[in-house]
């Protein structure tokens, strides 16, 4: 898969702290869901790429293109993972989603859409649509 | 290119941003536009990058226990979101940061997220180490 040219939709998993206060055995599980999940939406076809992101992260921001330690302020509302969904419609997007094994411990999902052509190249007259916008 | 297949050591830069677009005449959009896709191109053409793309400033966020709770965007205008993503393919976050530090968009108010890609689940990872570490404290 080109990736490039995917237009389906994007879930981002908001929430690293889903695991507080469950032990460890059930910590255990739900990861073990969560990845069951991914590669059966894989087998599917309905999720052509996913990871989960490490904790660690930098934040690049500022004139002075400043760089700081950790980009989220608390862990619950720091992105954990990803997946690229390639179906068609919002209402399939938001079902998968709402199958999330994060959700009955705190986890939210951001359902985004794609937008097929990428905004950043003049070429597509996006730019001429947001100009017009104003 | 399938992300899956990517090496462990990809990074996912995530641009935050609100509607930077709103206060810039055509102009300015214009050289803008071209500097932001000069930047993309060359990072896909040495390989650093391997895709990327925008998100719509619209979305609808699942929570509660059984996912029951749906919230629908559009995001409010000021709201800062993640408007876009680029998938690169360096070897070290340091290597990442640099290429964070020189995207166009960061003139314009985006911050850039940079995060490494994982292919465990970074909670199940913690809990081995915790693990590991009681295990030699006990020995």
């Amino acid at each position: 898969m080109n990736i490039k040219d995917q237009t389906g939709y994007m879930l981002l998993f908001v929430g690293m702290d889903w695991h507080k206060g469950l032990s460890p055995e059930q910590t255990q599980k739900v990861s073990e869901d969560w990845m069951a999940w991914f590669k059966r939406l894989n087998e599917q076809g309905k999720a052509v790429a996913g990871h989960p992101l490490g904790f660690e992260g930098k934040s690049v921001s500022g004139k002075n293109r400043t760089v700081t330690d950790g980009p989220f302020a608390e862990a619950k509302e720091a992105i954990g993972g990803y997946f690229m969904l390639d179906v068609a419609t919002m209402d399939e997007a938001v079902a998968i989603a709402q199958q999330c094994p994060g959700l009955p411990f705190g986890a939210k999902v951001e359902v985004r859409p794609v937008l097929a052509e990428c905004p950043l190249k003049p070429e597509n007259k996006i730019d001429e649509a947001l100009v017009g916008a104003k | 290119m399938n992300a899956l297949e990517m090496s462990n050591n990809g990074y996912l830069l995530l641009f935050h941003s609100g509607e930077w677009w709103k206060d810039l005449g055509r102009e300015e959009l214009q050289k803008y536009l071209a500097q932001s896709n000069a930047w993309l191109e060359k990072l896909m053409t040495t390989g650093q990058a391997k895709g990327g793309q925008a998100l719509a400033r619209t979305g609808t966020i699942i929570s509660g226990k059984n996912g029951r709770t749906v919230t629908d965007g559009p995001f409010a205008e000021s709201k800062e979101v993640i408007g876009g993503y680029l998938l690169l393919d360096v070897g070290t976050f340091e290597e990442a940061v640099a290429i964070a530090k020189t995207a166009p968009m960061i003139a314009l108010g985006t911050s850039v997220e940079v995060r490494p890609l994982t292919n465990e689940c970074p909670s199940q990872a913690r809990l081995a180490k915790l693990i590991r570490e009681e295990q030699l404290a006990t020995a």
